[in-house]
């Protein structure tokens, strides 16, 4: 069993465990944590899970885990791991089954007063537009060939159709296209899985808010992303839908054998990998880039209902209502990057799995307008908390290769969650705080209570305070709306 | 009956997990390990209250050894649900010979998919043999 006492501390919130804990570890395990998020780790199998990750073939300085990491399968959730390439694996259990969930962020010019009068009619509007649901339809029913187009063109395609603003594309992770996708090695489950499910949220933790800019930290770069104090917001928090979780499952599955084939051993048949220059890791890769692509598309689709839903509500009735995205950032997906290690540079794939990208200001790979800010990371809090607006910094490029947190992280099991909390109370706790709910069930409500989470403040002190991240602004929900 | 009725009936439990779901499920030999595992499955999400007619569907599942069998019994099982929007509640396994297995699934078609699951993992997953037989824990992504 692991306690601190496995933990050396090398900086003031960066914590490891050196690779002479396990003889299967091929480098350390770092965590970044204050002492009470280290202290709280420890109560799951989180530690154990960051440690496993230490032993994946080509693995380079060390695995990583964010303040808001808790127990996955294979992987902790808020787990980063970068293979050298060619040679070094990939992941598919790494990534997970929501391959590219992530979270966009709009904003509008309307101020919270002018649009509260209408929060209930937006509220029921977005319930009512955007289908929620684990094996819910979206608006469209695409043809092969359609289907075919978003795997490979991603939010590009929403443009095609009139889903999209290029303002969108420029503002989104890659563009919100991953190249190299190829829909000839998805499989015709995933396919039929996903030829309804566009536009479509999902369920479990996913979500959609309108919020408050409750707090800016940074007056000049939040100026720089049209933030001001008081205005409205929306977060879009979903992913692949049941196309990405069987691309997972199919190369999962297929791997158990693959895994025997080129001699690797590892302490968790989910974490099963496969060299990445492989023609199985190829493969994989290639299924999820159009996993990727599908959920860029995905979340274009559902901005594209928020904004006709905010259309619907205010129009004729306020000025300024329009949804103008801010970023939208991908957090669970194995990228192909560059990054410097050593005085080298070096070409890694780069695992983040309940992580996000935090490019710092310099990165080539962003869009001209944000490379002297840096990228826009995107923190969602559980529901009726905060949420974060930072940006990528310097120190995440230097130390966690370009990455930092993803959200609150879970402290409760759903079903201790259920157990301690009622979903009608819940719903009638965040009516008292003047929140508006609407859920497509009360037990899924209870699941997601802030109780059963971590305080996302705290984890977002911790990345800001070590330098993975800078925070920018705090938004408040005033509207929730829940698969 | 709730989920945590009739996983007694199954002799399954739920399993403490922070973010996902798991259960630990148990069989005389590898065909009710199979069966109780799909029962506790569609369990986890309680029985839905409505559904038309019924369906019946034949299945034909394999994997290079039995954990690569069960998941991919379980995952076939949350294809067909949340694709055509039906909840199955009778398993009728044929002979499971070798690392496959043929079955018959019956239930309800419904308005809405009911399940909350996304996924079964392999994590840490071992069939391992007990005095009474076989027993699985098995994670599931929600």
């Amino acid at each position: 069993m692991l306690s601190r006492d496995n933990f050396v501390r090398v900086q003031e919130f960066v914590w490891e465990i050196p690779p002479t804990f396990r003889d299967d570890m091929r480098v350390p395990a770092r965590l970044y944590a204050d002492e009470e998020l280290l202290n709280t780790a420890l109560t799951d199998n989180s530690i154990t899970q960051l440690v496993n990750t230490s032993t994946l073939p080509g693995i380079i300085q060390y695995a990583v885990a964010m303040p808001d990491i808790h127990q996955g399968y294979g992987f902790p959730i808020g787990g980063v791991v970068a293979t050298r390439l060619p040679h070094g694996v990939i992941s598919p259990g790494g990534v997970g089954y929501d391959i590219n969930c992530g979270v966009r962020l709009l904003i509008s010019q309307a101020t919270v007063e002018e649009v509260h009068p209408f929060l209930q009619e937006i509220a029921s509007a977005l319930f009512a537009n955007c289908p929620s649901g684990v094996g819910a339809h979206g608006p469209l029913h695409l043809s092969d060939a359609e289907l075919d187009e978003v795997l490979h063109e991603g939010s590009r395609s929403m443009l095609k159709r009139g889903y999209a603003e290029k303002e969108d594309l420029d503002h989104t992770e890659e563009s919100g296209r991953i190249p190299g996708a190829d829909s000839a090695y998805v499989s015709e489950h995933a396919h039929e899985r996903g030829r309804r499910q566009l536009g479509s949220l999902g369920a479990g933790n996913h979500f959609i808010e309108v919020d408050r800019i409750a707090e800016v930290y940074d007056q000049a770069i939040a100026a720089r992303l049209n933030i001001c104090q008081d205005n409205i917001a929306v977060q879009i928090h979903c992913g692949s839908r049941g196309l990405g979780h069987q691309i997972c499952e199919d190369y999962v599955s297929r791997f158990q054998q693959s895994v025997h084939d080129y001699g690797i051993t590892l302490p968790d048949r989910e974490l099963v990998s496969v060299p990445f220059d492989s023609d199985e890791g190829q493969e994989y890769f290639r299924a999820m880039a159009c996993a990727a692509n599908f959920a860029f598309a995905n979340r274009q689709l559902l901005a594209h209902l928020i904004r006709q839903s905010f259309e619907q509500v205010l129009a004729g009735k306020i000025r300024n209502f329009c949804l103008q995205q801010v970023y939208d950032i991908a957090h669970n997906m194995a990228k192909i990057e560059e990054h410097e290690i050593g005085g080298h540079r070096l070409r890694l794939c780069v695992h983040r799995k309940g992580a996000t990208r935090a490019f710092g200001p310099g990165s080539t790979v962003l869009p001209e307008d944000l490379r002297d800010i840096g990228q826009p990371v995107l923190i969602p809090g559980s529901m009726g908390t905060a949420s974060y607006v930072l940006t990528g910094t310097t120190g995440a490029m230097q130390q966690t290769f370009g990455s930092t947190c993803h959200g609150a992280g879970r402290l409760m099991s759903r079903a201790k969650a259920k157990k301690v909390v009622r979903g009608e109370d819940l719903r009638h706790q965040l009516k008292n705080r003047g929140i508006v709910v609407r859920a497509g069930s009360m037990s899924g409500l209870a699941e997601e209570a802030p109780t059963a989470y971590k305080d996302v403040s705290r984890v977002v002190e911790v990345v800001h305070q070590a330098g993975i991240a800078k925070k920018i602004a705090r938004l408040e929900p005033i509207a929730v709306v829940k698969g | 009956m709730s989920s945590q009725h009739k996983f007694k009936t199954l002799g399954s439990e739920e399993v403490e997990h922070t973010a996902d779901r798991a259960f630990r499920v148990r069989g005389r030999n590898l065909a009710e390990l199979l069966e109780n595992a799909a029962r506790t499955l569609v369990a986890l999400d309680g029985e839905p209250s409505a559904g038309e007619s019924v369906v019946r569907r034949e299945i034909e599942i394999e994997g290079h050894d039995r954990e690569t069998l069960l998941v991919n019994w379980l995952n076939e099982i949350l294809y067909l649900e949340q694709t055509h929007h039906e909840f199955y509640d009778h398993f009728l396994l044929g002979n499971v010979t070798g690392n496959r297995l043929r079955a018959q699934l019956e239930g309800r078609r419904l308005e809405h998919s009911v399940t909350s699951i996304k996924a079964v993992t392999f994590h840490n997953l071992q069939i391992k043999e007990t005095p009474d037989g076989l027993e699985a824990t098995i994670v599931v992504d929600v």
